[in-house]
């Protein structure tokens, strides 16, 4: 399990959308990087939401990779 | 007015019967479409082309294969239209987004394939949000084409993202449709628009051609008159396709006959808890038509993230799908204001919680796959508010409805789903209820769905429109 106290999960949130706004603030009004900000939150949360359940090291992703191999 | 039977908002699987009959000929057939999609379609902003050069050729093809006695099925000579996310070679494909409108992919989707081998005839490229809904879109107006126009009540929303495909069928402009589900996008108009439409299994249709919102999560499914249509258009454009590596490798028949025993069917606990209180009540009268043919009990789900699990995997997965739309700076092209800036926040998905949403994602399924065991399907109301204004933000209106553990664990566990009409509310929406079964298990929830269609009559009510 890997969960965060809610300051440390704040500052990850802050430096993600300080990281859009490095980017993108160009192209985007106050208000629209307000509403980003916002939006970075809930995928902060979701994040942690996530951190908080236990998984075990051979617990695998759900897609399945299959080498290629093409004719010869 | 066409001679002989009227085709107005008749099952496709009459049309096809008629069609084989001679009662009906295709090329008559696909003119009354056409002319339906032409003047009607515009009222509810429902259509984005009109395919009428394509469809007469195909009709024409179609009623001379008949005459000659080659007949391929029950969709031959049976009009339809696709969402315009499906790619149809000569005629644009626009996402729905003003950057693509004039676009034109040199390629036919798989199911345009598939549907052109069964005989039927594409008569319309339907409206749809825009990129699917994949921007973050907040209201109604969010298509090039203007806001999707419910055939109930104009001044209300289709739903989306599948918005044209709901409409069209519902106003009966189209004896059927192909929609996209990603989350959702299938069932949300189906709900709105009081028709029944199918989510299938993951990988049950192909998805070559079709645009990519999240490759995990995409589906493409039918919209219906019937639960039954839905069966007959699934089994003609599902199975295997080597250009879509993940389509199940088995092909899929369609099982129409009529099962006598009960059915078991799950409700799961709190699922209709905070839903609009007609949608709520008429779902518990949808319960006890369906006591009569099965036996009804609740379930719970384990303890688990599954909304941000979901969320998760569908934020990174369209952040990359769309990484080379949003660097240009092609979002400020759309239509909704919130889609001008609503992919930047996606862009900052750790790589790491996306794997940990895949990796209890393999969880999830196990889990719920479990919990479902004991039944052949589980319901719920297919959306927790009917209708929302045309006008209005929808989350504002219905902010309750943005918690979905029906919609999250079916999508994220690629389960199948279909959504049927189970009433009306006082000001004449409908409300639809789901049945969502294992993975595979269409047949059982078509089955489901079948019966509860026989004992109720909400699919045979239409729109004045």
């Amino acid at each position: 399990m890997v969960s965060m106290s809610e300051g440390a999960e704040k500052k990850e949130s802050e430096i993600l959308f300080e990281l859009i706004r490095e980017r993108y603030g160009g192209r985007l009004s106050a208000d629209e990087l307000e509403e980003v900000r916002k939006a970075v939150d809930v995928i902060a949360e979701n994040a942690e939401a996530l951190r908080r359940v236990g998984l075990e090291n051979w617990d695998e992703p759900s897609s399945v990779f299959r080498p290629f191999r093409g004719r010869r | 007015m066409m001679e002989g039977p009227d085709p107005l908002f008749m099952p496709v699987r009459e049309l096809g019967r008629l069609i084989r009959a001679g009662e009906l000929q295709p090329i008559e057939l696909a003119e009354f479409f056409l002319k339906r999609l032409e003047e009607i379609g515009p009222k509810f902003n429902a259509v984005i082309t009109v395919t009428r050069r394509l469809a007469l050729r195909q009709a024409r093809r179609a009623q001379r294969e008949i005459e000659a006695g080659e007949y391929r099925g029950p969709l031959h000579g049976v009009p339809y239209g696709v969402k315009d996310l499906i790619s149809t070679r000569g005629v644009p494909t626009s996402w729905g987004a003003a950057p693509f409108r004039d676009r034109v992919l040199d390629l036919d989707a798989t199911v345009v394939k598939r549907l052109e081998e069964a005989g039927a005839v594409l008569c319309a490229k339907l409206a749809m949000i825009e990129l699917a809904g994949g921007m973050g879109y907040r209201q109604p107006n969010a298509s090039f084409t203007g806001p999707p126009r419910n055939p109930w009540d104009p001044g209300t929303w289709t739903g989306g993202s599948s918005s044209g495909s709901g409409a069209a069928v519902a106003a009966g402009l189209i004896p059927f449709a192909i929609g996209s589900e990603t989350w959702g996008s299938i069932l949300s108009p189906s709900n709105n628009c009081g028709v029944s439409g199918l989510r299938p299994t993951y990988g049950r249709v192909s998805r070559r051609g079709a645009m990519a919102l999240s490759w995990t999560l995409d589906k493409l499914g039918p919209l219906c008159q019937t639960a039954d249509d839905c069966g007959l258009v699934l089994e003609a454009i599902a199975g295997p396709d080597p250009s879509d590596p993940t389509t199940i490798q088995e092909p899929w028949k369609y099982d129409e006959m009529t099962t006598r025993r009960r059915f078991r069917l799950g409700v799961l606990r709190g699922a209709a808890d905070d839903a609009d209180g007609e949608v709520k009540a008429n779902f518990e009268e949808a319960l006890r038509s369906l006591r009569k043919v099965a036996r009804v009990e609740e379930v719970e789900f384990p303890d688990l993230p599954y909304e941000a699990m979901t969320r998760t995997i569908l934020n990174a997965e369209a952040a990359s799908a769309f990484e080379g739309f949003v660097e240009d700076g092609l979002s400020h092209g759309l239509t909704a204001p919130e889609d001008h800036f609503g992919p930047y926040s996606r862009t900052v998905v750790l790589a790491r919680d996306y794997l940990r949403a895949l990796r209890l994602r393999t969880a999830v399924c196990r889990e719920v796959d479990e919990a479902m065991r004991p039944f052949d399907a589980l319901v719920a109301p297919t959306s927790k508010r009917p209708a929302t204004p045309i006008d209005v933000e929808f989350r504002k209106v219905a902010p309750g409805a943005t918690k979905d553990v029906m919609g999250a664990v079916g999508n994220g566990a690629g389960l199948p789903s279909i959504s049927v009409p189970d009433g009306f509310t006082k000001r004449g929406l409908p409300t639809g209820i789901q049945f969502m079964g294992r993975a595979y298990d269409e047949n059982l929830i078509l089955a489901a769905a079948r019966r509860y269609q026989s004992v109720t009559d909400w699919h045979t009510r239409h729109p004045k429109v």
